[in-house]
């Protein structure tokens, strides 16, 4: 049982972790339109130079 | 409409609009990029602080979006604009956030270059308070998150010590868990519960009494009596700590509020989606007011402001582009979406002669059109005052609702204090855990919900059915009427007039595919001519018009209330209109009445002599859906009567027109204003409930008058009529619509306010009586809650 006293305060360190990561997607605007994200991967990146012409 | 059909809809807009744009004309002109440039317009549009290096973050609205995938195309195009950065460009508001420098970067070239794309882009004045209003719904998730993960880790733990019980477990493992809840629970105490603190504390200042206050009391007095227990101070106030009840609590409630919030935000999209609809830029034609519909090109194009219209300008509306204005098609075939006007939601086909109201939105082909009302005549313009007046206006009982909520808090803030001094005696180790119960199960929201949640989503529901509400106490009386007059010129026939038969040498043809050949193509060259006016009886002629029809008619000349006149490709004269206008004042007598004449005329001077002749026969038509709404309504035991100005024989045969048994009763016919409002005040004394049924405008004092009345919109001034309900797009079964969705509400209601009632009346005496823990408590506050609002989310569905 002495495992406990790790894996106790162990679990409320990875939720505060969670809900650090949950924030900051929030404040990112991946909630505001739940559709628009999942297309952004189908479009070509503007940023990386294309081969083609 | 469909997701497939927009997307489909917006795949085709996409192309059709850069071939377009190809030749340039949505480059802007010198004047619109000066305005546009103007730091007036920047400061207006501006949602944030200037940053660090002098960058400025600035809102743009944007038009012409259809899915998520314009949204990255839009966002792509507007990062190749030097100067810009951090590019957000939000689908489902249609709106773009992005920071620029402008010392590189303008906002005309901002719009050039979504312009360049096929899209629609403009300086967004309502950019702040948009902002400002997702960074609240952000942050409201974010606290119901922080207090729905928290939840889930208290129960956990919590779980395990309910399993086992005190006695299973060694008490250091038990206070170490209790100490990790608290943990837990800080945050949701600290940034989750914000709202109702803040709440309860700006209502304390100003000596009132909110909603939030017993919350907060209770939150507050929760976390005080298990932060004791967890540092062991059991003999103040017993030995159960409420973590889980009270992260719960707390999650259920900010869960109910975020989707309150999405559903409020949606209202408010949709609304300032009206507002925002027309376009900036029109590409208006350059040629001549009089040269003919089929020279009209995209070459001869001025790209000018919305502002500078003017009634008769010939525009071009591009596919995925919103008309701007009023007007008739003049030129081209398309889909129109018409949803945000009139409820309608497939998209309606548009050609030569059809009208079309600014707002809708050109799915299809570009199309040319003439306008013909602009800015504040629109319906569109209308319709937006109609709405912003709905949505300001605050009912009178939901301010009783209010005044009631108040008295209700105090008592219960007094009961809670009058149980934990009766528990001081019986058992002083259970008189916070009662008052905190007590605290915690009332549910004045309940109560207060009740009848405003089931109105508003009624209200909704009718909406986006396309019938507007302007009173949403109308919709308590409209539950419990009994008889519907409707007056038949305009509301239940079409007001546009239909062409029944064509004379021609004394034959008269009904129309139809059997029409000889020759009457088949004098209508079509007449309906052809007839494009070129406004004129009712032009209008239902125009029908007609095939592509091959529109020649070039040249030197039309229109004489008011009289007819056309216009010469045809060889150069023969034609004329449209009234016999005494074809056939001369003297002439006149000698034929049939009650037709419109189409000649082709001999001579020159001022008394030409008609030599071809054809006589068109106009009579109103029964509007399709009368039937099925009178129907309708009777199911629903509402008597239907006709009440109408118009002669008694035409009121009859139109109801013998209608395939209604038994047949609709005549309540009166030749009826005068004063003889309308005689017969709805003598329905009113034998103690029907009546609702009036009209067009909004010669029916003014009978909408008035009666107890629950509706106007058909067919483009008179809406805002002028008196009438508690408004059926966009003419459509009669509107008003059967109305009733059953009034009904269902005024039965939500009833059952919400028992509900309510029931509830507290049981759960307080149980509370006070000791037998109910503060979780199940909060359990059911929150779900009484829930179940208000879920039961008024149920109508209209």
């Amino acid at each position: 049982m002495d495992i406990l006293y790790l894996l106790l305060p162990l679990s409320v360190v990875l939720v505060l972790l969670i809900l650090g990561v949950l924030g900051w997607s929030i404040y990112r605007g991946q909630f505001d339109d739940l559709d628009q994200e999942g297309v952004r991967i189908l479009e070509q990146d503007q940023d990386e130079p294309t081969t083609l012409p | 409409m469909s997701n497939a059909t927009t997307r489909a809809a917006a795949d085709m807009a996409v192309p059709e609009t850069s071939v377009h744009t190809a030749g340039s004309p949505a480059a802007l002109s010198e004047l619109q990029k000066a305005g546009l440039d103007d730091p007036a317009v920047l400061q207006q549009c501006q949602v944030g602080p200037r940053e660090a290096d002098g960058g400025v973050p600035v809102g743009l609205g944007l038009s012409g979006m259809y899915c998520a995938a314009c949204a990255i195309t839009i966002e792509s195009a507007l990062k190749t604009v030097p100067g810009v950065r951090d590019v957000q460009v939000q689908g489902a508001v249609q709106r773009a956030r992005l920071v620029i420098d402008p010392k590189r970067a303008s906002l005309s070239q901002l719009v050039e270059a979504v312009q360049s794309i096929g899209y629609q882009a403009w300086p967004d004045g309502a950019a702040l308070a948009q902002n400002a209003r997702m960074g609240a719904q952000r942050q409201l998730l974010w606290r119901l998150l922080v207090a729905a993960f928290c939840m889930m880790q208290v129960m956990m733990i919590t779980t395990a010590q309910y399993v086992s019980g005190p006695q299973d477990i060694p008490p250091d493992i038990w206070r170490l868990m209790n100490w990790a809840c608290w943990v837990l629970t800080l945050p949701v105490l600290v940034f989750s519960c914000g709202p109702f603190f803040s709440g309860a504390w700006a209502a304390l200042k100003s000596g009132r009494i909110a909603m939030d206050t017993p919350v907060a009391l209770g939150i507050a007095a929760m976390f005080g009596v298990s932060t004791g227990v967890t540092m062991g101070q059991t003999q103040w106030v017993g030995h159960d700590a409420y973590f889980d009840s009270l992260t719960m609590f707390v999650s259920f409630l900010l869960f109910g509020r975020w989707l309150e919030g999405r559903a409020r935000e949606k209202v408010s999209q949709s609304l300032e989606a009206l507002c925002g609809r027309l376009p900036e830029a029109v590409s208006r034609s350059t040629q001549p007011a009089d040269a003919p519909a089929v020279t009209l090109n995209e070459g001869a194009c001025e790209t000018v402001a919305l502002s500078q219209l003017r009634i008769g300008d010939r525009v071009l509306v591009a596919a995925g582009q919103a008309f701007p204005a009023d007007g008739q098609v003049l030129q081209g075939r398309t889909e129109v979406d018409e949803s945000l006007l009139t409820g309608e939601s497939r998209p309606v086909v548009k050609q030569a002669g059809h009208l079309v109201v600014a707002g809708s939105l050109n799915l299809g082909a570009p199309v040319w059109s003439r306008v013909e009302r602009l800015g504040p005549d629109t319906r569109y313009q209308q319709i937006v005052n109609l709405v912003h007046q709905a949505l300001t206006e605050r009912p009178g009982w939901l301010r009783v609702a209010d005044r009631f909520a108040g008295p209700f808090l105090w008592a219960v803030l007094v009961l809670a204090a009058l149980g934990a001094l009766a528990w001081q005696w019986i058992d002083p180790s259970r008189s916070l855990w009662v008052a905190v119960s007590v605290l915690v199960v009332t549910c004045p929201c309940a109560l207060s919900l009740a009848a405003p949640s089931a109105l508003l989503a009624a209200a909704g529901a009718l909406a986006r059915k396309g019938v507007l509400v302007r009173r949403l106490e109308a919709l308590e009386t409209l539950a419990i009427v009994d008889l519907a007059l409707f007056d038949k010129t305009g509301t239940l026939t079409d007001p546009q007039l239909q062409l029944t038969q064509v004379w021609h040498q004394g034959v008269v043809a009904p129309v139809g595919q059997g029409m000889p050949a020759s009457v088949q193509s004098a209508l079509q060259s007449a309906a052809g001519l007839s494009l070129l006016s406004q004129h009712p009886v032009s209008r239902a002629l125009s029908g007609f018009a095939t592509e091959s029809a529109q020649q070039a008619w040249r030197d039309v000349r229109e004489q008011a209330g009289q007819g056309l006149q216009a010469s045809d490709a060889h150069g023969q004269v034609w004329r449209l209109g009234s016999a005494s206008w074809v056939f001369g004042s003297a002439a006149a007598a000698s034929w049939p009445l009650g037709r419109v004449w189409w000649a082709q005329m001999e001579g020159e001077g001022p008394s030409p002599e008609p030599s071809t002749v054809f006589g068109f026969a106009l009579d109103e038509k029964l509007r399709p859906d009368a039937n099925a709404a009178l129907l309708a309504l009777r199911s629903q035991r509402v008597d239907v009567q006709v009440l109408s100005g118009d002669q008694s024989e035409r009121v009859v045969a139109l109801v013998r027109q209608m395939s209604v048994t038994p047949p609709v009763s005549v309540a009166g016919a030749a009826a005068t204003p004063e003889d309308k409002l005689n017969v709805l005040q003598s329905a009113q004394k034998q103690g029907h409930v009546v609702v009036a049924i009209g067009d909004g405008i010669n029916d003014a004092p009978v909408l008035a008058k009666a107890h629950s009345s509706f106007a058909l919109d067919h483009g008179a001034p809406l805002a002028q009529s008196q009438a508690d309900f408004i059926v966009l797009g003419g459509k009669l079964s509107g008003v059967a619509l109305a009733v059953a969705v009034s009904r269902q509400a005024m039965g939500v209601v009833r059952q919400n306010l028992a509900w309510a009632a029931a509830y507290n009346f049981v759960c307080i005496p149980l509370a006070l009586a000791g037998l109910l823990p503060p979780w199940l408590a909060g359990i059911g506050m929150a779900m009484s809650s829930l179940l208000v609002l879920l039961n008024a989310l149920r109508i209209g569905r």
